[in-house]
């Protein structure tokens, strides 16, 4: 344990002792060592097994809390175990199971799991720490936790990749689990496939069996009666039979057209998680994960360029990444802002479609509140206009680029003051009132789809 | 092979053994029951390769031999036919005609070499337990098995021969459930093994209150001889994680509770326990037990329990599921209750050696 541990786990004791009675203590954390820390994690080395089955069960709230005291942030909790460390992932087997854990290696490849796609090479951040948690909670107690657990956001945003991070937890640490991973529509056309072919019996067999369930994209399901029957009764004999299922979807499921209520109360009977398009502390750190990954090395200005004109989706940021990082390698030229934009200026174009302008906030809000359109602009000012106005332009503060003179000009000639005001306003009214906060970030979040 | 019993005989012997075989198998041979029919008397044995069971049952035998039969349906036909007494005659195909009164049925069954063999006690550690006591044993402890499947040496009862007592433990991680059992254990015999939840529970429904039963353990696979029947398991691989460290340390109050009223009561008051939350709150006052639960939106309850106590007033929260676990497995008349305080676990212990050990739950203020 170097001076670091020594010292963080000092800090991490102090937090601790207020949690936990004196006894529970001295009896468990006395002879807890802190291994290693890293940005992510941290690991604590506990004298045997008991220990980490006594304080993961019993004692990991108050451990969590204390981390989080001692950090201001949370990291995940690992155990070592100084004990021989016995093989924690294969209960006793017999020739058999020794057997088809040998060809697990190559069956790996065939769930269709993209290996890269893991829970360490997911960049967490304030839009999909949710998302990102419940997964994991997934991942290390199948069936337990979250059933089914819904994962949704826009194009791009690591629904796939959460999902394979799972199928991919769950078979390193049991390999025996059988895990499926497909997208609804493999689950389709193996659906029709079957049903030409007489042997449905099979498919039943084949989905019915599995242990964890993953289906990516499942709004394609969206209209195909039949398939949804059969998923339907799928989805019950897993779910009855306490096996995990995972979906992802584009949109809430109750918003897939044409999807039978059983099904939308089913998705939505376990967890909903969404993911949302990341922030630009987020986009930095995917996009310097990304190079790290990729051992290249960019100037921090243009990370910054990229993380700040590619907000909507994590793969086009990728994207841009790998060209600007092949240009530098191919031509060797040095990397200047105008290259850059030259470089990808089609990205930066459709950028600039998707971005949002004043307009649209105002007929989103003018809907919403029902309020005319002209009442955006006019110069009257009853409460029941006035307030939707103000959140038009909080609105239009937070989501556009606009000035407070721009944005008071297209509000019908305002002042800039007004629209500070109107800012400061709603801010202040979000803080006290939860349903104006949620009210506001519905329509936030309508505007950004 | 033929041979002609009762029907009552009959089921009782696939009774015992049609538990083991597992409903979904690969291997089709493992959904069978072996017949094996010698001078008057006929054996059964199923297998699951984990765990096997082989018990018998007395028969006139026209014919020796030997054959497997699909277990579940020969079961399930037995237990349907009108008459008493049964006829099976196995012909060499391994096609069996049951008679019965009026009743007529062929099964097909599988050739007796596929049928894998249970596996040999040699060189193994001998241990002679009365039926009683262990089967006591099982019933005090096994409640707490663990059923976390990444956990897998909790996914057993450890059976730890030492010091001239069979120490039974169990334990999830919240709880954890002790029994001793008093035996003669010579000095070579003693062991360490974990017995695997399924094994357990067979054992459990074999067991009787007379006889003994010999206990043999050998490298990886302990065998239970209950004299007409024979249960074998594969032990779980790994070590069983040091108990006694969750045992804690002296308690500061104990409570006398007659355990059929104390679990009358926790019963009822947990019936308004929130499965969120999903616990109930036993508090202390003079000479009084108040047990609450309450759930927002939906009620509350409380019961009232006068008890002897003299020490401070506080209250302690459990899971009242684990509370009732070991109340329903006592016979006991009276149980002891060891606490701490708010935060650190609770002892149920009653006169002879046994120890229950349950974490209590956090109380929200």
């Amino acid at each position: 344990m170097d001076e670091k541990c020594t010292q963080l786990w000092q800090k991490l004791s102090a937090a601790l002792k207020p949690h936990v009675s004196a006894d529970t203590f001295k009896r468990w954390f006395s002879a807890v060592e802190l291994a290693a820390v890293t940005p992510k994690a941290l690991s604590f080395r506990v004298p045997n097994n008991i220990y980490q089955y006594w304080i993961e069960s019993n004692h990991m709230a108050a451990l969590e809390a204390a981390v989080l005291t001692a950090l201001g942030e949370p990291r995940q909790i690992e155990f070592i175990s100084s004990e021989s460390p016995i093989n924690d992932s294969e209960p006793a087997a017999t020739s058999k199971q020794t057997h088809s854990v040998n060809d697990a290696k190559p069956a790996t490849s065939s769930f269709g799991l993209n290996p890269r796609n893991t829970f360490e090479s997911f960049v967490i951040g304030p839009n999909n720490e949710i998302a990102h948690a419940a997964a994991l909670a997934v991942a290390q107690s199948p069936a337990r936790t979250y059933n089914p657990l819904f994962i949704y956001g826009g194009v791009g945003l690591g629904k796939t990749h959460l999902m394979q991070a799972i199928g991919q937890y769950v078979i390193a640490k049991k390999k025996n689990t059988k895990v499926i991973y497909l997208s609804s529509e493999l689950f389709i056309n193996e659906f029709i496939d079957a049903i030409q072919h007489n042997n449905l019996v099979k498919f039943r067999k084949r989905y019915r069996q599995a242990d964890l369930l993953c289906i990516d994209d499942i709004q394609f399901l969206g209209g195909k009666e039949r398939s949804q029957e059969e998923f339907f009764h799928t989805f019950n004999t897993l779910f009855d039979g306490h096996k995990q299922i995972v979906l992802s979807c584009d949109r809430p499921a109750s918003e897939i057209a044409n999807l039978e209520h059983r099904l939308v109360s089913r998705f939505e009977w376990g967890l909903t998680a969404e993911l949302q398009p990341p922030a630009i502390e987020t986009r930095l750190a995917i996009l310097r994960k990304k190079a790290r990954g990729m051992q290249i090395k960019l100037p921090d200005q243009i990370f910054e360029f990229l993380a700040n004109r590619i907000r909507s989706n994590v793969r086009r940021l990728e994207g841009a990444l790998m060209r600007v990082a092949s240009f530098a390698s191919l031509s060797g030229k040095a990397l200047t802002q105008e290259v850059i934009e030259h470089l990808l200026k089609d990205i930066l174009q459709e950028e600039a479609r998707t971005s949002i302008t004043i307009e649209q906030i105002q007929r989103k809000v003018a809907e919403h509140f029902d309020v005319r359109l002209a009442d955006m602009t006019s110069k009257r000012r009853p409460a029941s206009i006035a307030f939707p106005r103000q959140v038009a332009m909080y609105l239009a503060r937070e989501l556009t680029k606009s000035s407070l003179n721009e944005i008071g000009d297209a509000f019908g000639g305002r002042d800039h003051g007004t629209v500070l005001h109107a800012c400061k306003l709603v801010k202040r009214r979000m803080k006290e009132q939860d349903s104006i906060r949620q009210t506001i970030s519905f329509i936030d979040s309508s505007l950004q789809r | 092979m033929k041979f002609s019993v009762t029907k009552e005989k009959l089921l009782e012997g696939l009774q015992q053994v049609q538990n083991v075989v597992s409903t979904r198998t690969t291997l089709p041979i493992l959904s069978n029951v072996l017949l094996q029919a010698n001078e008057g008397v006929v054996h059964l044995t199923t297998t699951d390769l984990d765990v096997g069971v082989r018990g018998s049952f007395e028969a006139e035998v026209e014919k020796e031999g030997a054959t497997t039969l699909p277990a579940r349906r020969l079961f399930n036909i037995v237990r349907e036919l009108p008459a008493s007494e049964i006829q099976i005659d196995v012909d060499g195909k391994n096609a069996a005609s049951i008679r019965s009164g009026q009743s007529f049925f062929k099964i097909l069954g599988l050739p007796e070499e596929e049928f894998p063999p249970l596996p040999k006690f040699e060189e193994a550690k001998v241990v002679t337990i009365r039926q009683k006591d262990l089967r006591d044993g099982l019933r005090k402890s096994s409640y707490a098995i663990s059923t976390d499947e990444t956990r897998y040496v909790l996914n057993g009862l450890l059976f730890s021969f030492k010091d001239n007592k069979l120490t039974l433990v169990a334990t999830d991680g919240r709880r954890l459930a002790m029994v001793d059992i008093e035996l003669e254990i010579p000095r070579s015999q003693e062991t360490d093994i974990i017995v695997p939840t399924k094994a357990v529970t067979e054992l459990q429904r074999l067991l009787t209150d007379e006889g003994d039963v010999k206990v043999s353990v050998s490298s990886g696979q302990i065998a239970f001889d209950l004299n007409k029947t024979l249960l074998v398991s594969k032990l779980i691989e790994g070590n069983y994680p040091n108990y006694k460290q969750v045992i804690p340390g002296e308690a500061k109050e104990r409570v006398t509770l007659e355990r059929e009223t104390f679990l009358n009561s926790v019963r009822r008051v947990s019936l308004l326990a929130s499965e969120k939350s999903n616990s109930i709150k036993l508090n202390f006052s003079k000479n009084n037990i108040d047990i609450t639960a309450n759930t927002p939106e939906v009620g509350e309850a409380k019961e009232s329990l006068p008890v002897q106590y003299k020490g401070r007033d506080f209250s302690i929260a459990f899971n009242p599921e684990f509370l009732m676990a070991p109340l329903r497995a006592l016979t006991e008349d009276e149980v002891f209750l060891d606490l701490i305080d708010e935060m650190s676990p609770g002892v149920l212990k009653i006169q002879t050696p046994f120890l229950y050990v349950l974490m209590p739950m956090r109380i929200s203020s």
